[in-house]
């Protein structure tokens, strides 16, 4: 960790240098245990502050698309957009690929640091082994064990892969495809793509299925938190937000919940890379990966596409005579 | 009434004389998190909880409320019929934060009636803190993990009993009223009582607000706003989960010839909050609604109301996705 640590340093003074870069986003130390948190690095002397640990959740691609605002939106000197580095995990890269295909951001102003990956501490996977005590302290020691105290002194050692994120335990790709600059490491296996959790989800029956959904998001606060943490919700303003009409109602309601949720969940499939972002970011524990799991995996089965792989095109943009027409019925 | 004790052997017994007369909210498991919650029959309380994931506002300004109705004959105001709610266990941080709504929602001038009515029929037993987390730090804003200023009963958990300290005289009368349930405290539930109010507060990290309001007034225009807020998603992630946060958007639903208005909270770090008719947007990029929501709170807040309207729960803090901190913030503010 420490010598992945050493190289993205490295590897960033060397873009700034090289001038290949204006911007670099990458993870600098939290003011909190199991957390680190996103830094912009603007000059080669700031490159120190960056760390890589099992602590950097979140999607930096998220903060992609507002650094390419679109022509109208510019301006008006029409400055070059600026060149952007990113220390992209493997979820990071199939994110930045998804934007370069819905054309959010230009290939040729980003810079993939690809970072390998071993998997990221799940906050709650950490409280739920540590009986309630609030980790005051999570170190990784030898062999990917690791070592947590307590508030009130609890002390726990245990393997990464029972308190990493259920994303990164099914992560299809944890070495960063697309990597303009490649840092050295060793990253955890890509696990065989399974759906168990949703083939459980599909074999309730559908009262069953509502109600667990209807449960789960009876609980959202509204905060959006889910969406802004998302690279896939660039819209300029979300359906939710707009008033004009006002396609949905603002407070939390069963009905208007459900609305927002299902607009959101819909408009993931086939884009959805599964790196969670929303789920870390939601503070009501909300189990949003089921439900866009479950839409990913449909459009998995129906054409063939999976997102952030950089040579298939997104089944909206393509037409093929073969194509999946089952889900047409007659009114 | 002086303090009084109920062993943890005849709660039970003592909630379900409470439950009888009023609504009981008190912290229980929901989905596997302590919620403030209204009592159920087969509910225990949980008592090993720092502190709720939402704060208590909610309780008084509901996050969607009915305040209207409206047909052809005009307006009828709905006013809250809930009668009188026992809240038991909100953390002296939270509480604090009831008597800055008040300011806000009791003004002289312009009494809220939604929330004055909740507010008369609340009964606020807080529950003092043992163990202060690590983002708390209530004792450099005024407050105190024992502290009692607000609240209508402070409690204290002593392991084997709960212990009860009139505050008010709502909270005296409340104790009054169940007295055949609670006891005389021995020397000894004293000592701890003491113990809990002495060592809590040794156990926070303080920050140092001191001159924070005309540093802020200051520094308006300081580069540093940019700057912190450049990992900030936009979220509404702590103004939501702020126990002071009470801003509110009203919402109309029509239906043919009547409908409802309803009030519901809105979030300033949301664009739509200060978009205009116009379209123009006053506070238009992320980093001016961030420094918003600080000078709000230690600065608009100290000029108006005199008061730090930041109760230290530190749930901003620990809930921000990307661990924003507002102490860093206030720190940096102050470096200036």
């Amino acid at each position: 960790m420490d010598r992945i640590e050493q190289r993205i340093r490295e590897a960033v003074k060397d873009l700034f240098h090289k001038d290949r870069v204006d911007l670099v986003i990458g993870f600098r130390e939290g003011s909190l245990p199991l957390k680190s948190r996103p830094v912009f690095v603007r000059s080669e002397d700031m490159a120190d502050d960056l760390v890589w640990n099992a602590f950097c959740r979140g999607n930096l691609a998220v903060y992609l698309p507002k650094l390419f605002p679109p022509q109208p939106q510019r301006d008006e000197d029409k400055k070059p957009y600026p060149k952007i580095g990113l220390v992209a995990k493997g979820c990071d890269a199939r994110s930045i690929i998804g934007l370069i295909k819905e054309h959010q951001v230009h290939r040729d102003n980003v810079v993939i640091i690809g970072t390998p990956c071993l998997g990221m501490v799940d906050k709650e996977k950490v409280e739920a082994v540590m009986d309630g005590d609030a980790a005051a302290q999570c170190t990784e020691g030898e062999n990917g064990i690791f070592h947590i105290t307590g508030i009130s002194g609890t002390k726990k050692s245990v393997p990464g892969e029972e308190i990493f994120a259920d994303s990164c335990l099914e992560c299809p790709c944890p070495l960063p495809e697309e990597a303009d600059v490649q840092i050295e490491g060793e990253s955890r296996k890509p696990a065989a793509k399974k759906y168990e959790q949703v083939e459980t989800f599909e074999a309730r029956s559908s009262e069953e299925r509502w109600q667990y959904f209807v449960d789960e998001i009876a609980t959202c606060i509204r905060c959006y938190a889910c969406r802004q943490a998302c690279p896939n919700c660039y819209c300029n303003v979300c359906f939710t937000d707009q008033t004009k009409p006002r396609w949905n109602g603002p407070g939390d309601d069963l009905s208007d919940l459900m609305l927002f949720h299902i607009g959101r969940i819909f408009h993931q499939a086939g884009r959805c890379v599964e790196c969670d972002a929303c789920v870390h970011a939601c503070p009501m524990g909300i189990d949003l990966r089921l439900f866009t799991r479950k839409l990913g995996r449909d459009v998995e089965e129906l054409f063939e596409y999976v997102p952030g792989r950089p040579e298939e095109q997104p089944p909206l943009c393509v037409f093929r005579m073969d194509d999946n027409q089952d889900f047409i019925t007659e009114p | 009434m002086a303090a009084h004790v109920v062993r943890k052997a005849d709660l039970k017994k003592f909630i379900n004389a409470v439950k009888k007369k009023n609504t009981f909210l008190g912290p229980v498991s929901r989905k596997g998190d302590v919620t403030l919650a209204v009592v159920g029959l087969d509910d225990e309380l949980v008592l090993s909880y720092s502190n709720f994931k939402l704060p208590p506002k909610t309780l008084l300004f509901p996050k969607n409320e009915l305040i209207s109705t409206y047909d052809d004959n005009g307006m009828v105001e709905v006013l809250p019929s809930e009668g009188e709610v026992v809240i038991f266990g909100i953390r002296p941080c939270d509480v604090l934060s009831l008597l800055h709504l008040d300011k806000v929602f009791l003004d002289e001038e312009f009494v809220d009636p939604y929330y004055q009515e909740r507010r008369r029929n609340a009964v606020v037993v807080a529950l003092a803190c043992t163990e202060p987390m690590k983002t708390c730090y209530c004792t450099s804003v005024g407050g105190s993990p024992a502290g009692e200023e607000g609240a209508d009963v402070l409690a204290f958990d002593l392991q084997d009993a709960l212990l009860f300290e009139g505050c008010s005289e709502k909270g005296r009368a409340f104790m009054k009223t169940y007295a055949d349930y609670l006891q005389k405290p021995t020397k000894a539930d004293l000592a701890s009582r003491n113990k809990i109010s002495s060592e809590a507060p040794k156990k926070i990290t303080p920050i140092n607000v001191t001159g924070l309001t005309d540093k802020l007034e200051e520094h308006f225009e300081s580069s540093l706003w940019e700057e912190s807020a450049q990992p900030c998603l936009g979220c509404g992630v702590c103004t939501f989960t702020c126990p002071t946060c009470h801003c509110f958007g009203l919402h109309d639903e029509q239906y043919g010839q009547r409908g409802i208005r309803m009030r519901v909270h809105e979030s300033c770090m949301f664009p739509s909050y200060s978009l205009e008719a116009s379209g123009h947007n006053p506070r238009n990029a992320n980093w001016e609604r961030m420094r918003h929501r600080i000078m709000h709170k230690f600065h608009s807040t100290v000029r108006n109301f005199g008061d730090i309207f930041c109760v230290g729960c530190g749930r901003c803090i620990a809930n921000c996705p990307v661990n924003l901190d507002i102490r860093e913030t206030v720190a940096e503010v102050l470096h200036e």
